[in-house]
This record gives C-alpha cells, sequence and structure tokens, in this order.
C-alpha cells in the first residue's frame, strides 16, 4: 500500500516540532549506566510518596471496579475541592495531570495567529502546547531569576490570550508575592486570561505568597492550575485541576476530555484531601531540612546555587550538565539537567530524605574531583 | 520562492540522451538567473550533463526524472530525483566504473564531482534517488583595517542583522588566527548570504555601546546536530565572559530544538574546553600544506537515554573505550559472519568537498562486495587528489557494522565517536595513508 504523504497531511508546526522522549524506565536504565541502587532526584516526586489516606485507597482499590468507567468529570473529588477552597464545584475542572489542562486552556483561547507569553527559562509545556498547536509562543527571559512583570507586558499584542505564571517558578523557586501578582493582573486589565500554575503552592510558607484561588471572584480573567503530583505524591496516577471564573470554565470545558481522569486517581487524591496525619508538615519539614543541607554543601564547593521555594534548587556546574547527568547517573544519582530549561551548565536536584542527599553530594564530588 | 528568498524551479522528464539539450539548457538559464558567474554555471552545466547521460545509460535510462535547480543563495544546486532498481542502483558508486576496467576519464559521476564544489547522493524508501551537485558563488575577498574593541562592560548577544554579519565576519579574520576560522570569512558577503539562506545563524557579543565585540555562527549540520563556529572574541579583556555568555545564548536559542547535540570542527576558546567533551580529532590536508588536526567537541543537549548499537569483534574495544570515556549508556551488540549468504552490489555515497580535498564515504546499500568496493573507492578517489578520506558507518544499522573488517583491512582507522548523529551513534573512520605528505 502506498504509504502517506506525511507532508502534505501534517501541518508544518507539527513536522518540525521534536517529540519530547521521556526516560527509559528505572530498571532499564539501571542496566544502561550499571548501578545497582537509584536516587531519583530529577522530578520533584514527594520522597514521603502520597499521604496515608490515599495510600490506603491505592491499596484497597477493588480489582473488578477496573471494568468500571470512572466519573466523567471527577464528580466527587470537585465537591471536595471546592470545599477546601470555598468555591463551587462546577468552577472546577479536573484532568490527567496539570499538563492536560495547559492543553484545555490553550485550546480553548488561541487559534492560529494568536499568541501566548510566558518565560523563557520555566516549566517547558506551556511553550511546547503552545507550538505544537501552532500558537506562537512570546518567551520573555527571566530577570534575577524572576518573572519579569513589565517585559512580560510589553511583549503582550492584539493577538496574546493568554499570559502563564508558574508561581512559584520551576526550576528557579522565585515567586511573585500577592502585592506583585495583583499590580500584574491590575495591569493585564482583563482582556486576555492569565494562567497562575501553582503546582508547587503547598511547599511555599512564606507569608507573601499569594493563593491564587483566592484571588478569582476579583479577577475573572484568571486561571490557576493546581497538581497532585507534587506535595500529594500522586505523579505516578496523573492528575491535576484547574479553577477559574463560571464563564470562562464553561469555555474551557468544551475543550476537555471526559474520562480522562482514572477512577483511582480520582479516589486516592480525594482522600489525599481529607488527609489529616500531617503529610503537607512533614513534607514541608522534610523539604526544609533537606535543602539547607543541600546549600551548604554546595556552597561549600563554591558552585552557585539558585534555591528559592518548591521542593528543587539548581546548581551551576563547572562542566556541562548533560555529561553531569550521564556521570551522576553511573553513581546512581538521576537528576534533571537544565540545558532544557535554557539554563546550560546547571542542573536540578529534587529535595529529599538525608540518605539520597548524602548519596547525591558524595556522587557530586566524584564527579567533580 | 520561500521564506528566505530561495528559489527551486523544476524540469519534468524521461532519462532520454536526446533530452540532454534540454536539461543542460535548464541549467544554465536557472544558473543565471540565480546569479551564479558564468564561469562557474558552465562547471554545473557540464556536470549536470556527465550526471544525466549516466542516468540515461546505467542507472535508470528511460525513466522519469526530476531535475531542480535551487538558489541557495550563496551556492547553485542541482538536483536528480528519481527511482532505478536495486541491480542498476551500483552505477551510482563514484568508483563504479572500475568494474569495467575504465579509467578515471570514463567515470561520469567522478567528472562531475570534479567540477562541482559538492556532490551528495541519498537513497530512500523504495529505492527513491537524490543525487545533488553544488556550485558555490564567487564572492571578493575583503579585508579591513578596525582598532581592536575595548573591554566590554558587558556583553549582551542578539542575532545578526545582514550588516552586523558582515562586520563580524571582518573581525573575525582580522583579530582571530587564521587556524581557528574556516576559509569563508574571508568573504564577508558569502558569510551574509549564507546566514540570509536560513541554513545558518549568527549571534553578535555587543558591548555597552553597541560596537561587536565577539559572535558565533551555527547550522544545523544534520537533523540532530548544530554544529558551530565560534564563539570567536575580538577584545582584550575577559575573553571567557563574552565567550561564555554567547555559548549559553546561543545554547538557549537551541535548547527546545530538534537538536540532541552541539559539535564545534573549528576549536573552541581554551577557556570553553571544559564545558565540552573532546571526541577526538581528524587530520586534514590541502594541496602541499601540512596536515592540520581537526578536533571534534561536542556536547549534549538533552539527557542520554542510553541505547543499543552495533559493532564487530574487531572494533568493540574502540568503542567500550569510547564510551567509557564519554560515559554513554551503551549495550553492543555484535555481528558476525557466519557464512549467511549475501548478494548485490553495494552503494556508497561520496561527498566530496573540493574545497577541503576531502571525501566523506557512506553506505548506502549492502552487497557481497564490500571490500571490492571500498578498495575501489579509496583507488579512485585518492587518485583523484582527494587527500582526506573519510568512511561514516552508523552503529544503529547492523549492515553498516559488518563494514568494519574491510574498513580496517583497507587501511582506515576509527577515529571520531559522533553520538546520537545518525539513527544511532556514528562511528567516522580516516583513511590513514590519505594525509601525510
Amino acid at each position: 500500500m502506498m504509504r502517506p504523504n506525511l507532508d502534505s497531511l501534517v501541518p508544518a508546526y507539527v513536522r518540525e516540532f521534536e517529540p519530547y522522549i521521556p526516560s527509559k524506565p528505572d530498571p532499564e536504565l539501571m542496566k544502561l549506566y550499571g548501578c545497582t541502587r537509584l536516587f531519583r532526584l530529577n522530578n520533584n516526586e514527594n520522597p514521603l510518596g502520597p499521604p496515608p489516606a490515599a495510600q490506603e485507597v491505592i491499596r484497597r482499590f477493588p480489582p473488578p471496579q477496573g471494568a468500571v468507567y470512572p466519573s466523567g468529570d471527577s464528580y466527587y473529588l470537585r465537591e471536595a475541592i471546592g470545599a477546601v477552597h470555598g468555591v463551587d464545584p462546577d468552577h472546577i475542572l479536573v484532568g490527567n495531570g496539570a499538563n492536560e489542562v495547559i492543553t484545555f486552556v490553550i485550546k480553548a483561547f488561541c487559534e492560529r495567529g494568536d499568541n501566548i507569553v510566558t518565560a523563557d527559562k520555566t516549566f517547558a509545556v506551556y511553550e511546547w502546547v503552545a507550538v505544537f498547536s501552532g500558537i506562537k509562543a512570546r518567551v520573555i527571559p527571566l530577570k534575577d531569576e524572576g518573572f519579569d512583570d513589565a517585559a512580560m507586558l510589553a511583549a503582550v499584542d492584539g493577538n496574546t490570550k493568554i499570559l502563564f505564571v508558574c508561581n512559584p517558578n520551576n526550576p528557579t523557586g522565585s515567586y511573585w508575592s500577592r502585592e506583585r501578582l495583583t499590580a500584574f493582573l491590575d495591569a493585564v486589565g482583563g482582556k486576555r486570561i492569565v494562567v497562575l500554575d501553582e503546582a508547587y503552592f503547598e511547599f511555599v510558607e512564606k507569608e507573601d505568597f499569594p493563593n491564587g484561588i483566592s484571588l478569582l471572584s476579583d479577577y475573572p480573567n484568571l486561571v490557576v492550575f493546581r497538581t497532585f503530583s507534587k506535595m500529594y505524591g500522586l505523579a505516578a496516577l496523573r492528575i491535576g485541576y484547574l479553577v477559574g471564573d463560571p464563564g470562562v470554565v464553561d469555555m474551557i470545558r468544551r475543550t476537555c476530555v471526559v474520562y480522562s481522569v482514572n477512577r483511582i486517581a480520582q479516589e486516592a487524591a480525594l482522600a489525599a484531601l481529607g488527609d489529616d496525619t500531617g503529610h503537607i508538615r512533614r513534607t514541608r519539614d522534610l523539604i526544609r531540612q533537606s535543602r539547607a543541607y543541600l546549600c551548604e554543601e554546595l556552597l561549600k564547593k563554591g558552585l552557585p546555587v539558585i534555591a528559592g521555594e518548591g521542593n528543587y534548587l539548581i546548581v551551576k556546574l563547572p562542566i556541562s550538565d548533560t555529561l553531569a547527568y550521564r556521570k551522576l547517573m553511573r553513581e546512581g544519582i538521576m537528576i534533571r539537567p537544565m540545558t532544557g530549561f535554557r539554563y546550560p551548565n546547571h542542573i536540578r536536584i529534587t529535595l529529599a530524605g538525608q540518605e539520597a542527599m548524602e548519596a547525591f553530594v558524595v556522587a557530586l564530588t566524584k564527579i567533580l574531583a | 520562492m520561500d521564506e528566505f528568498g530561495k528559489s527551486d524551479l523544476q524540469l519534468h522528464l524521461d532519462a532520454h540522451t536526446p533530452f540532454l539539450p534540454i536539461v543542460t539548457r535548464f541549467v544554465e538559464t536557472t544558473a543565471s538567473l540565480f546569479d551564479l558567474g558564468k564561469g562557474d554555471a558552465l562547471k554545473l552545466v557540464l556536470a549536470t550533463e556527465e550526471i544525466f547521460l549516466h542516468l540515461c545509460s546505467t542507472v535508470c535510462p528511460g525513466g522519469p526524472l526530476v531535475v531542480s535547480c535551487r538558489d541557495g543563495l550563496y551556492y547553485t544546486r542541482v538536483v536528480f530525483h528519481f527511482s532505478a532498481p536495486t541491480l542498476h542502483l551500483k552505477g551510482l558508486n563514484i568508483a563504479s566504473a572500475d568494474e569495467g576496467g575504465c579509467d578515471l576519464e570514463e567515470m561520469g559521476l567522478m567528472i562531475a564531482s570534479r567540477s562541482v564544489d559538492e556532490l551528495h547522493l541519498s537513497v530512500e524508501m523504495g529505492n527513491r534517488v537524490r543525487l545533488a551537485v553544488t556550485k558555490h558563488k564567487a564572492y571578493p575577498k575583503v579585508s579591513e583595517e578596525f582598532p581592536r574593541p575595548e573591554a566590554p562592560q558587558r556583553t549582551v548577544s542578539e542575532t545578526a542583522d545582514q550588516e552586523q554579519v558582515k562586520r563580524f565576519s571582518l573581525m573575525a579574520s582580522l583579530f582571530c588566527r587564521q587556524q581557528d576560522l574556516p576559509p569563508f570569512f574571508d568573504y564577508p558577503g558569502r558569510v551574509a548570504d549564507m546566514v540570509a539562506s536560513g541554513e545558518y545563524g549568527c549571534m553578535i557579543g555587543l558591548d555597552q555601546n553597541r560596537q561587536i565585540v565577539g559572535g558565533v555562527l551555527f547550522r544545523q549540520r544534520s537533523e540532530r546536530i548544530v554544529q558551530f563556529f565560534g564563539p570567536y572574541v575580538f577584545h582584550g579583556g575577559d575573553i571567557m565572559a563574552t565567550a561564555e555568555a554567547l555559548l549559553e545564548d546561543l545554547l538557549a536559542k537551541i535548547a527546545r530544538t530538534k537538536a540532541l547535540g552541539l559539535l564545534s570542527l573549528s576549536g573552541l576558546p581554551k577557556a570553553l574546553e571544559h564545558r565540552f567533551e573532546s571526541l577526538g580529532s581528524l587530520s586534514s590536508r590541502i594541496g602541499e600544506l601540512p596536515s592540520v588536526r581537526k578536533p571534534f567537541f561536542f556536547r549534549h543537549l538533552h539527557e542520554d537515554p542510553g541505547g543499543e548499537v552495533w559493532s564487530t569483534e574487531a572494533l568493540k574495544a574502540w568503542l567500550c573505550a569510547q564510551y567509557d570515556r564519554l560515559v554513554l549508556a551503551r549495550e553492543i551488540r555484535t555481528v558476525r559472519d557466519m557464512g549467511e549468504r549475501r548478494s548485490g552490489a553495494s552503494l556508497f555515497a561520496a561527498e566530496i568537498s573540493r574545497e577541503k580535498a576531502e571525501a566523506c564515504l557512506r553506505p548506502l546499500l549492502p552487497g557481497d562486495d564490500l571490500a571490492a568496493n571500498v578498495k575501489a573507492h579509496v583507488r579512485y578517489l585518492s587518485k583523484d587528489g582527494l587527500l582526506t578520506l573519510l568512511f561514516e558507518i552508523d552503529l544503529g544499522l547492523p549492515w553498516h557494522a559488518e563494514l568494519t573488517e574491510v574498513l580496517l583491512a583497507e587501511g582506515f582507522q576509527p577515529k571520531i565517536l559522533l553520538p546520537f548523529a545518525g539513527r544511532s551513534d556514528l562511528v567516522i573512520f580516516q583513511h590513514h595513508d590519505a594525509t601525510e605528505p
């Protein structure tokens, strides 16, 4: 049979997009790099795992229920999220991880010729989804490792539909205070959608850090993302959500894929929200100690560190970050090289338990010797 | 015409000898339209004539053929697209006439390659062949005197406009060692057209007064590899700071593209070498000049996902040493000749650069004549004055690996392991006699 002519069938913006190739599974990587253990310090996962109540839901999931479709719109979970934040469940959309809700929003608001505005050194998925959807991404350089509000506003034009702000920023950990965020929202003035990605919200302990959901009543053009992948340790189940003004959410709902969130994820997330065992406090304590330890060790080595909020920090190395990745893999440590985040020669390390942090420091010392 | 002002004109016809005047007139007219000088246009016509006759007589007689003429701004390229039965494809070996005992003068492709700057051959699915000959345009050699820029208080980099590209080129020729510069830097107009064509990019470093203090030129060498020239720094102050700023901005520019690796073949400022991995070096020689070593510096842009590569026992030790040194996770699988039947004639692409007196061979089709074909290519390319002979194999293809024993026996040595440059990693072999005076 004749092969399809992909040059004419596939839009140029898809053909020219480089597909993201995820890492191989851990056992394959361990075999390739010849290591007998692997500390995963690359994806900002919670080393404590999900809260105990969520773990119990996962453990007790009845296998026969695998045959039954989940709630198509995460009905009970939205009710619970609404109760936690004091918002109507209809103002909430749940997706298969925050990545899916990013796609929902871009699909809902953008068409060919439009653009989005975000930072150059931030979570890559806003830019990726825009580019492979044929939408221009205007990426604004960070200023002092943080989102540059003035430059972002200056980049807005008649075709700008969405501004993406990652707060706190991944990978720098910088954040906008409530005052700075509201000034930005005032300047945008409701003519465009502002997405506030709060994937690491629960890790931040600073008093001036804003809760985006509390601003929704004043700024109906604001859409807030949250995830269960980070603090709640449910990354394997892929579940995240957005909250917004009912009119805005109603538009986004039209681009949603219903039934994309599986039942275990919905039930585990529901249990995680209701957990009363101090999971968030324990995680914060661990991250605080880990950050202090690692900063001290890295500064002792004279390495420049960028450590803000969130369960990660980045450090500049005297060698290429991608070479450091390979050398550390041989030592059983997986970190994230930062060239793809436009921070060449930097690596991002997930803050984790003491054993992992000490193993990282030993390995780093060895590879830099 | 594309967004960079490059044009393509096409002629559709069958490979019949009587159509030769149509083809030559087409190429002559379009080359003139594309501003190729008269002498160069005639050389391109000569190459076209040789190829067309060769296709009509040997490779795809009577078959449909598309001849396209491309204005690449700094070159004119004639491309032949056609399909041919596997049996006839061996006629595309540049050394194919060797079988019949013909001498060099009777070899159409060899003659074609002599009158052009580049010859390139590739075979796609369904024996769809692309054969291209390229003639570079002539540009005036220009030099100008400038005072050396003062050390900047700070350097910002930006994409250069046409005038900045020309000035950057002039400054590079003036302030940098000739051995660190590709020859085209002597021709600022050519560099400007290379950038205008979209095939090259240029970023310049500017001081606080927006004076050029350095720059870097880059191009997509293959789908996965970006090659760069520089960074060149013109002031005498903190060279490292300017070079690093340019390099970081280049990395940021390509970090989210298709590229997997960044490659330098023209040397790096010493201060930046630790940011890269040394892949080794190739030696090259032009005319009677002494041979020079061309170092390869590489940098991955992403995590190494690891993978499988194919090798023979003969190459395994060298590969293991390279993978260990470069800390690349590879599972080496060994291919062995177990007496299975082999048939057909092999086909190698010969990419010839007259400017560099270099030929790079790439295997396109396997066959039962690999040793004889390698031998013939070495003999004829050497006889034709090509001093640097390279042979590239892709470790993602088992039959490529089978070539290693033939190559070693014919005097080739593995020199460079180029990660992710093909289906998997590439190994570049160099013929060891070719560069020795």
